[in-house]
This record gives C-alpha cells, structure tokens and sequence, in this order.
C-alpha cells in the first residue's frame, strides 16, 4: 500500500498504537496496584482459608487476569523500547527480543495455569 | 558533500554531562521497570505457592519472613514506588501537566519525596 514510505519498512505506523498501549496499560496496573494495596492494608487475609477464598472470587480472579495481560504487554513495550535504544547491533536485538517474547509467553501460560488451577477452589 | 571523518561531538563523557533532576528520575524509571519485569517470575512462583496448598502457603509466609526476604521485599517496594509515580509523572507530563521548567523540576523531587514516603512506609511495616 505504502511502499515507498520513508522508513521503507512499512512500520511507520506501529508507534502510535504502541505509545497508546504503553499508557492504556499503565493505567489499568496504577489502579489494580492502588486496589490491591489498599485492600492488604484494610484487610489482609488471616490464613490460608481466607486468602484462598478471596483470590477464588469471580471479580478478583477477574481483575489478576487484566492485570496479568496489561503486565506482559506493558512489559513488552517497554522492554522493547530500551532494547531499541541501547542494543545496536540488529542481530543482538533480534536475539534478545525473541528470547523476551518468548519469556513473556512462558509467563502467558503460567498465568494461566494459576487462574485456572491453583486460584480456583 | 558530507565528510565521513567529520567528528560529531558525542558528548559522552559522563563527568561532563550533568543530568536535570527530571532526567534523573526519568532513567530510573527505565531501571526500575526493568528490574520489575525481571521479578515477575518470582511474583509468579510466591503467587502459585501461596495457593497451591496450606503447606506451601505456610512455607511462602515462612519465606517472606526471613531477613533476607524482608529486605528483598524493601528493596522491590522502593523500586515499583518509584516506577508508579514516576510513570503517573510521565502521563501527566503527556496531558501537558508540570511540563514548563519550573513544573519539571518540581514533578521530579515530588516523585522523589513520594518514593521516600513510601519507603519509610514499607521499613516500617516489614521491620518494626
């Protein structure tokens, strides 16, 4: 479609929605870390019992799996963005961005597995 | 023509640069959040273990109370204290909020002050 963008690459439009992501992200763990400390200072489960419990409910299991998905994608922005500022060589940068991303699905799944598993009554 | 050899100044010499207060938290934010992100597997391990069972619950609490743990757990405080308002800095800064000079340098020492709160907060809570 664009062939003959300045970047040549065609990503000239990749930035804005990254940008966007990084700040949407940003701003759903400010409010699920306020959330969650302000209810560890209120209430802070006494035992096993009620912390169990607590992370069983619908809505907070609810609420740790957006948090889990805006971590891995604020991670990625901007873990990104460092690489793209301090590593140099392309091919170093390919490397350590494939191993991050895969790192990051590791923890993809792992999040998964505590949802769906160990979360769960 | 432009000259290969022409030497553009680089100005790295880290002795010369002096660092606005605001450039200062600003790049602690990038270290703390990637410090943050490299702690995400050890969040992920206490958040399984805590759950899986009464046994391992109890072996996370035990953990979490040692020394060491406690000072672990200061430390990743500190740094996630100062990632938050920092980045809440950087968003208000793209809303146009204290991004004048004077705005600047007073949004860094507030992030500042507010990180040291925090950390006062958290000694207390973990060691007193």
């Amino acid at each position: 479609m664009n062939a003959m963008s300045p970047r040549g690459s065609g990503s000239a439009h990749r930035g804005l929605g990254e940008w966007l992501l990084q700040r949407l992200s940003a701003l759903y763990l400010a409010g699920f870390t306020v959330w969650l400390v302000a209810w560890l200072a209120i209430a802070a489960p006494a035992d096993y019992v009620a912390w169990k419990a607590w992370m069983a409910a619908g809505g907070v299991r609810l609420a740790f799996a957006l948090f889990f998905l805006n971590v891995l994608v604020h991670s990625w922005v901007g873990m990104r963005s460092v690489f793209l500022d301090y590593l140099k060589p392309l091919w170093v940068r390919f490397v350590v961005q494939l191993l991050l991303a895969f790192g990051l699905l590791a923890l993809a799944f792992w999040a998964a597995q505590i949802l769906l598993v160990e979360a769960r009554v | 023509m432009p000259d290969k050899h022409y030497k553009r100044p680089k100005n790295l010499d880290l002795l010369r640069i002096r660092l606005p207060i605001g450039g200062i938290v600003s790049i602690l934010h990038r270290v703390t959040g990637v410090v943050l992100v490299l702690a995400l597997p050890l969040v992920f391990l206490l958040l399984q273990q805590s759950l899986r069972s009464p046994e391992s619950f109890a072996q996370v609490v035990a953990l979490l109370s040692s020394l060491p743990a406690r000072v672990l757990l200061l430390g990743i405080t500190i740094m996630l204290a100062h990632h938050f308002l920092a980045g809440v800095r950087h968003l208000l800064l793209d809303l146009d909020v204290g991004i004048s000079r004077r705005g600047g340098w007073l949004g860094a020492w507030l992030v500042l002050a507010g990180v040291a709160g925090v950390a006062l907060i958290a000694a207390g809570c973990l060691f007193l």
